[in-house]
């Protein structure tokens, strides 16, 4: 089970460790940037066992190839001591040389089969670890190495030990976005009705939920997952296995709901028409939990880690609402505290975690863009003004709430009027005037609504030197932008030009 | 069941909105080019939109993540463009914008193209320099206007005025009166930095002559003149952009925009032109004057 507060702990106890980390991170962060941009982002999770931690162990490499093969030869003899010589095999397999070396070896993957279906369970518990720590490898060629264990691994998922379980899961998650050959096997070898068998059984069980969640979520990602993989799952009772863990319950802990909304992402993602998803109540769920965790965050109370959480189910809202008519939009969106809850995330990270502010507003925009209701419900519960602030953030953030405003505005003309009457004609002299096209450009269709929606808005802009702003506009070398400039002084405020 | 638009986001793209020629109403009646309609924005997994939060996920994954945000960059403000087709100044603030525009574009003389600093002085420019009607009469009355707004007195010539100024306004001497207008070819800055200006502290200047106060035509080019800063440390910069403005009938040249700190206004006194300018010449053609 993944512990954030493990990682912080450790870290916490030498300072040198910190910044070490710190340093660590950074440059992995800039590797998975780059293997994103690559379409080759690809995480695997190793489970360490209780009595391990991460930082101290200590990779003594001189003793893991030696180890590997004189281990092997052992345990090929299959004496009284092969528990204890899987375990040391299974922390010498750790070392990436050492499990290349293993694999090698004739016949090494069928004598940890048969451990794996062996008769001692302790051998089971010892030779999928060893198989664990193959499939975190990072060569490419240990994971079709690691074939012959996986029906066998997928049947032990009904089983009811939960840290066995947990490990076969694991492994199998790490082995997935591995090759087309793996995925291709475990795909007709039945993976998705045995996750989804598992998550049936073991729904209480939240560290087997989350390894679950985890396996299907790297399923998932692969590129042609919505052809092969994705109307494989939504037939199955999975989607609703996933739904169920996203409870606001407290005991149920972040983790398992973390991997499933990230599940639920990458469906509601790939499909364009995501139907069958919203019969399943999922835009419901995801918009009231957004709105519990959310809330959290605005009262500062949130845990570490709350964002992981925050993250896919903005996402599952927003890509959710872009297949949901207007008319289902009621129904679908029980809390329609919705709407404060998304303002109060783009306000909150606008700092922190810009993107993660990008995305609230995206939400916003779907939200309020073909529903009355939500564009009136942002004026009366008063939260324009603070969007009106935000407008002055650039990549990206103010084009998307600028899309809010106008949205609002497009509704209805009392809109509009209570709009200029919030000050939005002074933020739109300033967005007027920046450098980004896609703002001057929208700026001016918010302008026209404004404008044309009420002769006091079109006075208001002129005693504001609005005109000579507008003929300044005119000289713009950028068409889209000359031309609504003109049509705006020739056709609505001709009688204010002399 | 009504199907709600949407516009489906490419997965390679940086924009989140296509830009809709396909699926945006075309203009309309009466070639009405306002075709906002609100959309439902999709966004496939892959799209840069998510790139952010897709690596806390996977750093998260890899057991590299921490929740407190240290070194994540802030959002940045959006920054401010001159409009003026053929000026690319740039500002972080919007007060660094207005005060470019206004001591650049605002007041410009459409005949010449020279921006002046206020409308008066603006007035008394076109009067002297392009009003026919004036040199026949300043040839029997007083006709050159003191400056300093509220004197009144007038003069017979340019070289009087400037005596007057000198003598009872106490401007400076050596002031530019007489510089004339200078061959833009000669002019070179001492600097030259790129066209694409993105440094807050530059801000367009009109690096001109005062010619109000010139008594020589226009069009005869006369000697390089001297820099009115001396001393002050200019970052200048010249972007000249040619643009043709032919669709509305203006004709523009160049606009030259340099950089220079603005503190203009505490060595000279401000109702003084500057010449140099920038395309915008409203006054004499239309907007602004009653015509």
């Amino acid at each position: 089970m993944w512990r954030l507060d493990r990682v912080r702990h450790k870290a916490g106890r030498h300072v040198s460790h910190l910044d070490e980390l710190r340093s660590k991170r950074r440059e992995h962060e800039r590797e998975l940037r780059q293997a994103r941009r690559d379409n080759q982002l690809v995480s695997r999770r190793l489970l360490l066992s209780e009595d391990e931690d991460q930082l101290e162990i200590t990779m003594d490499t001189d003793l893991g190839e030696q180890d590997v093969v004189s281990l092997f030869h052992k345990l090929q003899h299959n004496g009284p001591e092969r528990e204890i010589h899987l375990k040391a095999l299974s922390k010498a397999l750790r070392d990436p040389p050492a499990q290349l070396i293993f694999i090698k070896q004739e016949n090494s993957m069928h004598l940890l089969v048969g451990f794996l279906t062996g008769s001692n369970a302790s051998c089971r518990l010892q030779a999928v670890r060893c198989l664990h720590e193959l499939s975190h490898s990072p060569h490419t060629n240990i994971a079709p190495a690691c074939l012959p264990a996986t029906p066998y691994l997928l049947t032990y998922l009904s089983g009811q030990s939960t840290k066995f379980t947990e490990l076969c899961l694991y492994t199998l998650g790490n082995l997935c976005p591995e090759s087309d050959v793996v995925k291709e096997k475990l795909l007709a070898q039945g993976i998705i009705p045995a996750l989804a068998n598992c998550m049936e059984n073991q729904k209480h069980n939240f560290a087997v939920v989350e390894a679950a969640g985890f396996t299907l979520s790297q399923l998932l990602q692969d590129r042609d997952a919505v052809v092969k993989i994705i109307p494989q799952i939504l037939a199955s009772s999975l989607p609703s296995h996933l739904l169920s863990v996203l409870t606001p319950d407290p005991n149920f802990g972040l983790a398992p709901a973390i991997e499933c909304a990230w599940c639920l992402h990458y469906l509601t993602c790939g499909m364009e028409n995501n139907r069958v998803l919203l019969s399943y109540g999922a835009l419901s769920k995801c918009s009231s939990l957004l709105v519990s965790v959310g809330g959290a965050v605005s009262e500062r109370k949130k845990e570490d880690g709350l964002e992981l959480l925050i993250c896919p189910l903005l996402r599952c809202v927003g890509n959710l609402l872009s297949s949901c008519s207007v008319e289902d939009l009621s129904s679908q969106i029980a809390d329609a505290r919705i709407v404060v809850t998304l303002f109060e995330l783009l306000q909150a990270h606008v700092q922190t975690q810009p993107a993660l502010a990008r995305e609230s507003a995206w939400v916003l925009n779907n939200l309020t863009a073909h529903s009355s209701a939500f564009c009136s419900s942002l004026l009366t519960l008063n939260l324009v003004p603070g969007l009106i602030q935000l407008l002055s953030f650039s990549q990206g953030l103010n084009t998307m709430i600028l899309r809010v405003l106008a949205n609002i505005a497009h509704k209805k003309k009392e809109f509009c009027v209570q709009l200029a009457h919030l000050k939005l004609l002074s933020a739109l002299y300033a967005t007027l005037k920046m450098a980004d096209q896609d703002i001057v450009t929208l700026s001016m269709d918010v302008l026209f609504m404004l404008v044309v929606s009420d002769s006091q808005v079109a006075e208001e802009f002129v005693r504001h030197d609005g005109l000579s702003l507008l003929q300044a506009l005119q000289y713009k070398s950028e068409g889209k932008i000359r031309r609504r400039a003109t049509y705006l002084l020739e056709n609505h405020l001709q009688s204010y030009t002399s | 069941m009504l199907q709600p638009d949407f516009v489906q986001l490419q997965s390679e793209g940086r924009d989140l909105v296509k830009s809709c020629d396909e699926k945006c109403p075309p203009e309309g009646e009466e070639g009405n080019p306002f075709n906002f309609t609100p959309q439902l924005i999709r966004v496939h997994k892959d799209h840069e939109l998510f790139e952010d939060g897709d690596i806390q996920r996977h750093l998260y994954l890899q057991d590299l993540y921490i929740s407190e945000t240290e070194d994540k960059p802030a959002l940045s403000l959006s920054e401010f463009a001159c409009h003026i087709s053929g000026c690319s100044a740039v500002f972080s603030t919007l007060e660094e914008y207005e005060h470019h525009y206004n001591s650049l574009h605002r007041h410009v003389c459409c005949s010449c193209r020279r921006s002046l600093p206020s409308a008066r002085l603006l007035d008394i420019h076109i009067q002297e320099w392009h009003d026919s009607l004036f040199t026949i009469l300043a040839q029997r009355q007083d006709m050159y206007q003191c400056l300093v707004e509220g004197c009144g007195q007038k003069f017979r010539t340019s070289q009087h005025r400037k005596e007057h100024l000198i003598r009872t306004h106490k401007y400076p001497p050596d002031f530019r009166f007489d510089k004339p207008k200078k061959d833009k070819g000669e002019k070179k800055r001492q600097q030259q930095t790129d066209t694409a200006m993105e440094v807050a502290d530059s801000v367009c200047e009109s690096e001109g002559v005062c010619e109000v106060m010139c008594d020589v035509p226009p069009d005869q080019p006369e000697s390089m003149e001297t820099r009115v800063f001396e001393g002050e440390a200019a970052h200048t910069a010249e972007s000249e952009g040619h643009t043709d403005l032919s669709a509305t009938g203006h004709s523009t040249e160049n606009t030259n925009s340099e950089a220079v700190k603005p503190r203009y206004s505490y060595r000279v006194p401000a109702n003084v032109c500057f010449g140099h300018g920038s395309v915008r010449g409203f006054r004499g053609r239309r907007g602004g004057r009653g015509k």
